[in-house]
């Protein structure tokens, strides 16, 4: 109970002062979001994050040589790190309830705009604890350097690794630059809109060669013939067509698919053959059957698409079975990549599969979804990352060092002292 | 293999994982607990093993096949844990959530061909999700402890021993929880163009993360007792909201997380 002794502002500093310190912090932070407005992230792109991250590096180095004061002590130790910690978690969590603005309404002058909450991440008060933190964590890192100790490997793997990738994540942030490229079949394109809908030329180019898509087989269901709405409306009853197990109920009919073509195109007498080309859609001959009443109806249906039209099984005058617009198993783009100093890649992008060239990250976006695979372009998010590199030694390191805590614990001194 | 042979791999694997569950509780049925344990898991494992050869494609396409994963993962990282740490709380749970994720897929087999989204199928997907209900799993009996010191410290009869098991099954769960998050950094960066985006979903998880830092951190001195040991359940129901909270925000609408329709 040594604490209630001291007087306030005395060496050695807990947790009063530091809350003290970093409610201090947030209030100029909030004062300077009121008065300039928010933090303006493009400010740190570089060269300016370079020259940031070196002066911080040297003044870490600096100020160690005043480790052995008492407010190196404080400044690197628990209670002043718990109190940052805290601050983030609180603004985390308003981060996490206030809707967050990707453009602010100009007009706006509500009190979370005010304050920045719309936006926390480019809130003064996020920044500064964010690089207090920085600080912080890194004076931690340097004066338990010194005193190397090999048994504390855990210790130096997730603050090390932590500290690298809060470092890199923000001071690059400002250095990403992501855009939408549209490129059409057959074409080669290297132009692509900014977000003020400039026009930009890229150092890189994609030619697409082709643009492939998968389907799922669709499901049937039974919808109201005047409405369109699929049955029952509150809960609406569905069969995933499957060629290995091709019975199923929906509501009180029993489904039978005879026959299914995934590639189909109609013929003139109503019926479906396979043709494999852009405009053809699954299509089923299915055989219906009312439980209740017997009745059997047999027929094709087709969900359709922008190049042929669809076709439902009535059952009732007042239902009738219809298949459903079928959902993307895959897209796939096959393309070439060309950049300026004359490489060329070949490669072929899928979701989860991007192509990475230099800093570059090329990414299967989108496609013409109202065309489905008779899509005639593929769209294509370029984003450059320079510091991404670190950013991944930082997440390796951390994850190393969750591990190192998954398989130790808390295996330390600790049992007896704390309960004293 | 198709899943119409599914019962026959299913139900002996589930008998093996309950009966692991209740015989770890005989001390000297340790060993055959741990037989059956590993027996149900080889099962299990071998219909996996066989659906994928069946299908010659690896079973990640669908909820039902992810489902799968989940029991196989839950049982086998669940089971090292346990003959690791020795708790025997612990296989229990992992058997009975892998049975649990292996009875969804019996008795609600419409669900074996709800197809994923592309954004979805990706080798990522089951080990971010597995390592983190087994930090659900270690955080949730570190709230029962924690109660249970509070009630203790009520008393003034701290028990070490009690603190020692907190610390420890914070630490093993944390290590989970981060290193789920890390791998879902990795995985936003190959789907969606960057590795944070501060998504709804991984606000929160920040929160939760940060939440527990507190507690770890302030675990290293010996201050304000009984707020660090309420930070364990506030922290867990941070985390809890992350989990199931974060789908009925109204900041949320629009997250990348929130699957359902």
């Amino acid at each position: 109970m040594a604490d209630n002794k001291k007087q306030i502002w005395q060496f050695p500093w807990r947790y009063s002062e530091s809350i003290l310190v970093v409610f201090g912090l947030m209030v100029v932070g909030f004062a300077l979001q009121l008065t300039i407005g928010k933090f303006d992230f493009s400010l740190l792109a570089d060269p300016v994050n370079v020259k940031l991250g070196s002066a911080i590096i040297v003044f870490l180095v600096l100020f160690s040589f005043v480790r052995n004061t008492q407010f190196y002590q404080w400044f690197s130790g628990v209670p002043f790190s718990v109190s940052l910690i805290s601050a983030l978690l609180i603004l985390g969590i308003a981060m996490g309830l206030i809707p967050q603005m990707v453009k602010l309404d100009p007009h706006a002058h509500d009190f979370w705009t005010l304050l920045g909450l719309r936006q926390v991440t480019s809130c003064w008060a996020f920044v500064l604890i964010y690089f207090v933190t920085l600080l912080s964590l890194g004076s931690l890192i340097i004066r338990r350097l010194i005193k190397f100790n090999w048994r504390d490997y855990a210790f130096y793997l997730n603050h090390i690794g932590l500290w690298i990738l809060l470092f890199a994540s923000g001071l690059g942030a400002a250095d990403i630059k992501r855009y939408v490229m549209h490129v059409m079949e057959g074409e080669t394109e290297w132009r692509v809109y900014s977000d003020n809908d400039d026009v930009l030329d890229l150092p890189i180019a994609i030619q697409l060669n082709d643009f492939v898509m998968e389907e799922y087989p669709p499901k049937l269901t039974i919808i109201d013939r005047e409405s369109g709405e699929a049955q029952p409306i509150d809960k609406p009853d569905y069969y995933q067509i499957d060629e290995k197990n091709p019975i199923g109920k929906i509501g009180i009919w029993d489904v039978a698919v005879e026959e299914y073509i995934h590639e189909a195109v109609r013929n003139s007498d109503s019926t479906y053959t396979a043709v494999p080309m852009p405009g053809s859609t699954p299509a089923a001959l299915i055989t219906a059957k009312n439980r209740e009443t017997g009745d059997v109806k047999k027929g094709w249906v087709c969900g359709g698409s922008l190049a042929q039209l669809y076709m439902m099984l009535p059952l009732t005058d007042e239902y009738a079975m219809v298949m459903t617009q079928t959902e993307p198993k895959r897209f796939m783009s096959d393309i070439d990549v060309f950049t300026e100093e004359g490489e060329s890649t070949h490669a072929q992008l899928e979701v989860n599969k991007p192509l990475k060239i230099g800093n570059w990250m090329i990414y299967q976006y989108s496609y013409d979804s109202t065309a489905g695979k008779a899509s005639s372009y593929s769209s294509f998010e370029l984003v450059y990352d320079p510091w991404l590199y670190p950013v991944y030694f930082g997440i390796i390191l951390f994850a190393l060092g969750s591990i190192c805590l998954m398989w130790s614990g808390n295996k330390k001194k600790g049992v007896k002292n704390d309960v004293e | 293999m198709t899943w119409s042979e599914y019962l026959w791999f299913a139900i002996p694997a589930i008998i093996c994982w309950l009966s692991a569950a209740g015989i770890v509780y005989i001390s000297n049925k340790k060993n055959l607990a741990n037989a059956l344990m590993i027996l149900g898991t080889i099962i299990f494992g071998a219909f996996i093993v066989g659906l994928w050869i069946g299908q010659e494609r690896p079973p990640l396409r669908t909820i039902g096949e992810t489902r799968l994963w989940y029991s196989f993962f839950l049982a086998t990282i669940g089971f090292v844990t346990y003959r690791h740490w020795k708790y025997d709380w612990m296989l229990s749970f992992s058997a009975v959530v892998a049975t649990v994720f292996a009875c969804v897929n019996i008795f609600k087999p419409e669900i074996h061909s709800t197809n994923l989204m592309p954004a979805l199928q990706s080798y990522w997907f089951v080990p971010h999700v597995t390592v983190y209900i087994l930090s659900y799993a270690m955080f949730g009996a570190a709230v029962i402890a924690a109660f249970i010191q509070l009630s203790r410290l009520n008393k003034g009869k701290e028990d070490a021993q009690l603190y020692a098991f907190i610390d420890n099954i914070v630490y093993v769960g944390f290590g989970f929880l981060i290193l789920g998050m890390l791998m879902g950094a990795v995985w936003a960066k190959e789907a969606w163009g960057h590795y944070w985006s501060w998504d709804p979903k991984e606000t929160w998880a920040f929160i939760t993360a940060a939440a527990y830092l507190v507690f770890i951190h302030m675990r290293l001195q010996q201050y304000h007792k009984r707020f660090v040991l309420w930070m364990i359940p506030i922290a867990f129901i941070l985390l809890m909201f992350t989990w199931i909270g974060v789908n009925y925000l109204p900041a949320a609408q629009g997250s990348i997380h929130v699957y359902s329709n």
